[in-house]
């Protein structure tokens, strides 16, 4: 019996679709080309008795909608909090930010008084425009140049929002969509570790610096997670990111989404510029009304349709789609917790994010680096370590501790990653030992993922862990190629459900959800 | 009755406003601190008989209707337009030389890349076309975001629709590059390393920013708003920018300005209705109602305006207003020209000469530019910076004896403020760190010097009174442009204070000589103006 729908692809965006499609009604098959679902939402047991989050680790925006409407709590999604980010310093000091402000606030004081105040005023700031900004999240972005009543309600609305924020918000605003992180926070603080801490988060996922333009914007991540109301900012899922992507999954298959692993697709099926189906990699064929991929851009036109299938126009602009993974994972087994210099002992500071971002200059050296090909030899880190909420995924009195690391650019220059995979890894662990002297001796086993790892385990074009750069002229309607990022494609009945698509990357599941709603209002 | 407005700063912009003030029959007094006018736009005798350009080597170029109005030909302002728009010497020996006419470009192009040949003019239309629909936004005041009116509205209508009209591609091209970095479009155009090299400064000329930082390529896309037809050919002016400026006081004058040289404004006053005069520093006080001023948005407003008479929010929002200049200047008085790597092997009837005359650019690499800039990042000076020199004497026969040239030269990135030491200090090694940039790609620049003086960002604010000696008079990032210029909801060159204006390149559309900011305040004035003799 023929499929309605074939996704390509059970990571969490492609099992959010096909739950969705199925739900409305449609018979949908899942693809996934490993063993296991969740893409790059996932956990597998890579030591005996250890679970790792290999790629992503922590969770921040996975819509509230989709939490509700799949009724994932019920299929067994628990989001345990994540409290805090602690920034060791070389100077023996640290910062650490948790989530109850007042606390927040005495320790900002430590640093900068004036900060201490500000740092209200950041607040409510952000909480502002985050309100503004994040019903963005779940649009489908309008064609600025279409003149259809549909279009033009949605700029509107936007228009008639962004004026009916406060001035000084709109101030705000403007400035946060095109300034660089630092410029922005050299505005409201003085203390540098706080402001390489904060801005940190606006590099994740590209190819730019701290004092780029355009890295302003993800500062609002932090915070709209916290209005969302499920749960504040950032938190892990219970047994690991992979349970996430189980919970969708397991509320796909009770909708009668059928998942296929080990069934890598090579090509999809075109008939007459329509796409039919899919050739699975042994030759299989599977025949399908409609094909959703949640592969990148990349692999989905370049990979499974074919250049000469695709109009010039469309294959030129998706040539300039930059992915240029910036960013490795470091997943380590110890046998004890690290003991940090600054503030030893097993406090709750590890229960939180640790980050490796003592000042701003150290980010930005860490990021000329890169500029010119070569991995940063005093990285950015965020460390987690998730036994310390979890216990289940390590045995008794074991941990994991997990490193996101930037920069680590997909190309290097004069080498190769095959040749540089451990050096990478002896950066990271000897970056760390300088805060925490103990951890060499703590270490069981590593698990270290280059761009080129993630390329190849978890078919990431060029190791971007979010399908593609979140850099200005890669968002909205221009993402991933403009006119084409209302979910449709150039071929008919072919649709893109990953993060190349609005609004890109992360564990939101928002491009699935929305290009499963482009489907049943496209069939309707 | 309305009083005498006064212009603060006889730069090229304020001498734009006092010309048309005074058509409109207002009469204005023009104040200038120096003893010259013409602010970044001046020639200055460096050596007897030798005339340079004090800053500013290249004009705008000036608005044509700015020129119009002001019969600046008709006042001897003769347009130089040099036969190449530059010249790329590389590491290799081999130097890129464009001549302006595109054909001949691709043919010089074409001996590094046959592709980039065949895309350079099609590179050049698309940016121009882009550029001629931007130019749209730059002819305007930009619109009130607060309270729009119906003719804003209609005005930004009308470049909506001609925008639609460059086609779907042509539109999401430009959006796609405005926020790019410089450096990503030019990788993705061109082949040729010099080429985009080329490009790149263009798109980091004065900036804070390096051509890998997001947004430089709308430096781009606004350099070729202004020259649609040619956007990278330099604009010079017969005997210096000076020329420029001495025709355009003139025109001033003659239309009823007053022009008062070495009277500088020490104060604003303020009273609870708004500007009620000017106070000298000698202690002389002008009343007035009107006050427009050249200086920048922070000079101005925090440096003239008593800060009571300001919103806390307004004083921090211009606090916040980026102006720390990354540009030095070096004028080097030569016996000779100096032999440029590259010269031997020029494309078929370029002279040695026609080669240099246009813009001489020593960053043969994109990575070059940028390791310039990473030293800035940490407060240093480049220690091997790029730089964009001209040899105006090659276009010009009148600025020097025959057989003396004059080099001048910008030289990036030169942060104002330096992490160790003062410029005072510095300004020694870094003019000795120019110099020998220069003379890695011309051997024999040691021995042509005569004489050499370089102004640092530090001289610049203090002899310029640029704030943070940055010769915008602010950054041109993406977050200070257009109605973010100087800063949001104070883009239509009024200020939070009644009867104060801004005029100079600290408001929209920004820095060059162009004379646009300079026009528009002069339209906002006149426009206030009326409204106040209806109420």
């Amino acid at each position: 019996m023929p499929y309605d729908v074939i996704v390509i692809g059970g990571g969490h965006n492609g099992l959010t679709t096909a739950a969705y499609l199925a739900r409305a009604g449609r018979r949908v098959l899942v693809l996934e080309r490993r063993h296991v679902v969740g893409g790059a939402a996932v956990t597998e047991e890579v030591f005996p008795g250890f679970h790792f989050s290999e790629c992503s680790y922590v969770v921040s925006l996975l819509r509230p909608d989709v939490i509700r409407e799949l009724d994932l709590a019920r299929h067994g999604l628990e989001i345990l909090p994540l409290d805090g980010t602690f920034t060791p310093m070389p100077n023996g000091d640290y910062l650490w930010r948790v989530n109850d402000h007042a606390r927040t606030r005495r320790e900002i004081a430590r640093h900068s008084a004036v900060d201490a105040e500000a740092y209200d005023e950041y607040g409510r700031a952000m909480v502002e425009m985050a309100r503004f900004v994040k019903p963005i999240l779940d649009l489908t972005p309008a064609d600025p140049l279409s003149l259809k009543p549909r279009d033009l309600r949605q700029l509107a609305f936007l228009g008639r929002r962004f004026l009916q924020l406060a001035p000084g918000d709109r101030y705000n605003l403007v400035q946060l969509m095109t300034m660089s992180a630092v410029d922005f926070l050299d505005q409201w603080f003085e203390t540098d570790v706080l402001k390489a801490t904060m801005s940190a988060s606006g590099i994740i996922g590209t190819f730019l610096g701290v004092r780029s333009p355009g890295t302003a914007y993800v500062l609002l991540h932090h915070y709209m997670g916290e209005i969302d109301g499920a749960f504040r900012s950032w938190g892990f899922a219970r047994g690991g990111t992979g349970a996430i992507s189980n919970a969708i999954a397991a509320a796909a298959r009770e909708a009668g989404v059928e998942i296929r692993t080990n069934a890598p697709v090579a090509k999809v099926l075109l008939e007459h510029g329509r796409a039919t189906g899919v050739v699975l990699e042994n030759g299989d064929e599977i025949r399908a009304t409609i094909v959703a991929s949640s592969a990148d851009p990349h692999r989905t036109f370049f990979g499974f349709v074919g250049r000469e299938h695709l109009p010039t126009e469309f294959a030129d602009d998706l040539s300039h789609y930059r992915y240029r993974g910036s960013s490795g994972k470091v997943n380590l087994a110890l046998d004890g917790l690290p003991d940090f210099t600054c503030l030893p002992g097993p406090g709750p500071h590890l229960r939180g994010a640790i980050s490796i971002s003592p000042g701003v200059d150290y980010m930005e050296r860490a990021y000329d680096d890169a500029k010119y090909g070569r991995f940063s030899k005093r990285p950015y880190i965020d460390v987690v370590i998730p036994t310390l909420t979890d216990p289940s995924i390590a045995p008794p009195g074991k941990h994991v501790l997990s490193c996101f690391v930037q920069y680590a650019p997909y190309h290097l220059r004069g080498s190769t990653w095959d040749d540089e995979r451990e050096r990478f890894g002896d950066t990271v662990i000897d970056t760390l030992s300088e805060y925490a002297p103990n951890l060499k001796s703590l270490i069981l086993h590593r698990q270290v993922l280059t761009p080129l790892d993630l390329e190849r385990e978890f078919g990431l074009t060029e190791g971007n862990i979010f399908h593609g750069e979140l850099s200005l002229e890669q968002l909205f309607f221009l993402r991933p190629v403009a006119g084409w990022a209302k979910y449709r494609t150039p071929i008919r009945n072919l649709y893109l459900c990953g993060s190349g698509a609005h609004p890109g990357g992360g564990i939101m599941a928002a491009p699935g959800r929305n290009a499963a709603i482009a489907v049943i209002g496209d069939q309707r | 009755m309305t009083s005498r407005p006064v212009i603060i700063g006889a730069g090229v912009n304020g001498l734009a406003t006092a010309f048309y003030l005074a058509k409109a029959g207002l009469r204005p007094l023009v104040l200038e601190r120096s003893e010259r006018i013409g602010g970044a736009a001046s020639t200055r005798e460096l050596a007897p008989g030798v005339r340079v350009p004090d800053l500013t080597h290249a004009v705008g170029p000036l608005r044509q209707d700015v020129a119009d109005a002001m019969g600046l030909a008709s006042r001897g302002v003769q347009w130089l337009r040099p036969a190449v728009d530059s010249f790329t010497p590389g590491a290799d020996g081999r130097a890129l030389v464009l001549p302006r006419d595109p054909a001949a470009a691709s043919a010089a192009i074409g001996e590094f890349s046959a592709r980039d040949a065949a895309r350079y003019p099609e590179f050049l239309r698309e940016l121009g076309s882009i550029g001629a629909v931007v130019s749209g936004l730059l002819d305007e005041i930009p619109l009130s975001i607060d309270s729009p009116t119906t003719g804003e509205l209609w005005r930004l209508l009308q470049i909506g629709r001609r925008f639609r009209r460059l086609g779907r591609q042509q539109v999401f091209r430009a959006l796609r590059w405005g926020p790019m970095p410089v450096a990503d479009l030019l990788t993705d155009v061109f082949d040729t390393e010099l080429l985009r090299a080329t490009f790149c400064t263009r798109g980091v000329f004065a900036s804070a920013l390096g051509p890998r930082s997001a947004g430089t390529a709308a430096a781009l896309i606004l350099e070729a708003a202004r020259q649609p037809s040619s956007p990278f050919a330099p604009v010079f002016v017969q005997g210096g920018p000076g020329q420029l400026a001495s025709a355009m006081a003139a025109a001033a004058t003659a239309a009823g300005a007053e022009i008062r040289c070495g009277a500088a404004v020490a104060r604003i006053d303020v009273d609870d209705s708004g500007v009620c005069g000017v106070a000298l520093s000698n202690g002389d006080r002008i009343a007035t109602t009107t006050v427009v001023s050249n200086a920048d948005p922070q000079r101005t407003l925090l440096g003239l305006v008593d800060p009571v008479r300001l919103e806390p929010d307004v004083i921090l929002r211009i606090r916040n207003y980026r102006a720390r200049g990354t540009l030095a200047k070096v004028n080097v008085v030569m016996n000779g020209l100096p032999s440029f790597a590259g010269l031997k092997r020029l494309p078929a009837g370029l002279t040695p000469e026609a080669a240099l005359s246009g813009r001489i650019l020593i960053a043969p690499t994109i990575d070059d530019i940028e390791r310039a800039y990473d030293a800035s990042k940490y407060g240093q000076w480049s220690a091997k910076p790029w730089l964009e020199c001209v040899i105006p004497t090659l276009t010009d026969s009148t600025l020097a004896p025959s057989g003396t040239h004059v080099l001048s030269i910008y030289a990036q990135y030169a942060p104002y403020r330096l992490r160790e030491g003062s410029w005072a200090e510095a300004r020694g090694a870094f003019q000795q760190a120019v110099l020998d940039r220069v003379s890695e790609f011309a051997p024999d620049l040691p021995s042509r010097i005569v004489l050499t003086e370089t102004i640092t960002p530090a001289d610049l604010e203090a002899t310029h009174s640029f704030t943070g000696g940055h010769i915008h008079h602010g950054e041109m990032a993406l977050d200070q442009l257009f109605i973010m210029r100087p800063t949001l909801g104070w883009a239509q060159h009024t200020t939070p204070v009644a009867g104060l204006f801004l005029c100079g390149a600290g408001t929209h559309p920004g820095g060059g000589v162009t004379g646009a900011n300079g026009a528009h305040a002069a339209k906002a004035v006149i426009a206030h103006n009326r409204k106040g003799s209806r109420a």
